[in-house]
């Protein structure tokens, strides 16, 4: 539930429809996994929201990595960053917090 | 070593799953790194073809998930030359990085990998 | 690598056979089966176009029950008819298979 609206989600906890996400649904995903968000965060689940929008599918690890390496350089864009921020599994838990679907063809 | 795979997408986007299944397969061997490229051939060339607008027909933007494969580490996707200048598509206006292949290259081409997928 | 291609669909209401042929060299194999055996009928494009290859030493199989089924008439001498022991034999000759689904 979010502003009296009740926000459909699937079984994996994902949004179902994209166009349900504002930053205050974020927060309330991210609660109910224990994160605190930081601006180090909000980064990388706007960029996921770009990601979306311009590739039309969630991205999987090793191409969220390199797609956060290209826009935000190295030091953000590699494994021990992103799994720091996003409990070591960052393709599907950044992908739950940014409102995309499931990304496919993740271990 | 893992074994390189050359998947060959042969149908347009637009009829049945065929393209859908065989770009998945692309994307998802290029997820864990395996060795493998992606050929269009006959319709499949049609993939490429700029503005589409597939939301129409209610189906997802295949053109767009196409650019999403260097990310996956498929930097080029293979055309064959002679499918595209037949079916009247303008090599200059595809608005994707393709490499050509010609057609007295295509038999050897194939052959260059371990395995092959056909859709 | 050596090739065998499989193709079964009709010559006659899809271009699988005609791209195929296009990219099959000496040394790959191309087998027929169900709908595709059609394309050995005489006087045929389809027909035309493998004779054309076999002629360009290219081998071309054919499942022999496909072709019993249709009852097809004026076989190429060309023509190497496998069973299916004979196409898993082609399976393991070749380094690898690519079906033409």
């Amino acid at each position: 539930m979010h502003d009296g609206r009740a926000i459909a989600l699937d079984q994996d906890g994902y949004l179902c429809r994209l166009d349900d996400w504002s930053e205050a649904v974020a927060q309330q995903l991210a609660e109910r996994e224990g994160i605190q968000l930081t601006e180090a965060h909000w980064e990388i689940l706007r960029l996921l929201r770009d990601f979306y929008a311009e590739f039309q599918l969630a991205p999987a690890t090793r191409p969220l990595i390199r797609y956060v390496a290209q826009q935000l350089g190295p030091e953000k864009g590699n494994s021990l960053h992103l799994n720091r921020l996003f409990n070591g599994t960052p393709a599907k838990l950044a992908a739950k917090l940014a409102g995309l679907p499931k990304p496919s063809n993740c271990l | 070593m893992a074994r390189s795979m050359l998947v060959i997408s042969r149908q347009a986007p637009w009829s049945g799953l065929a393209a859908r299944e065989a770009l998945d397969i692309a994307l998802a061997g290029g997820a864990f790194e395996l060795p493998l490229a992606l050929l269009l051939l006959d319709d499949g060339v049609f993939q490429l073809s700029a503005g589409q607008r597939p939301e129409s027909l209610e189906q997802k933007d295949l053109s767009a998930n196409l650019k999403a494969l260097p990310l996956f580490g498929i930097e080029t996707i293979h055309v064959a030359r002679d499918s595209l200048v037949q079916r009247g598509l303008d090599i200059d206006s595809l608005g994707h990085p393709i490499e050509l292949i010609e057609e007295s290259r295509l038999g050897d081409f194939i052959a260059r990998f371990d395995h092959v997928v056909t859709l | 690598m050596t090739t065998l291609h499989v193709v079964s669909h009709s010559p006659f209401a899809d271009d699988r056979l005609q791209s195929c042929i296009r990219l099959l060299r000496p040394e790959d194999g191309l087998l027929l089966c169900g709908n595709a055996v059609e394309a050995l009928r005489d006087g045929t494009k389809p027909r035309a176009l493998l004779d054309e290859a076999a002629a360009a030493s290219r081998s071309i199989y054919a499942l022999d029950e496909d072709l019993a089924a249709r009852a097809l008439a004026g076989l190429p001498e060309w023509l190497r008819a496998v069973d299916y022991a004979g196409f898993v034999e082609l399976s393991c000759q070749y380094q690898r298979v690519n079906g033409w689904t």
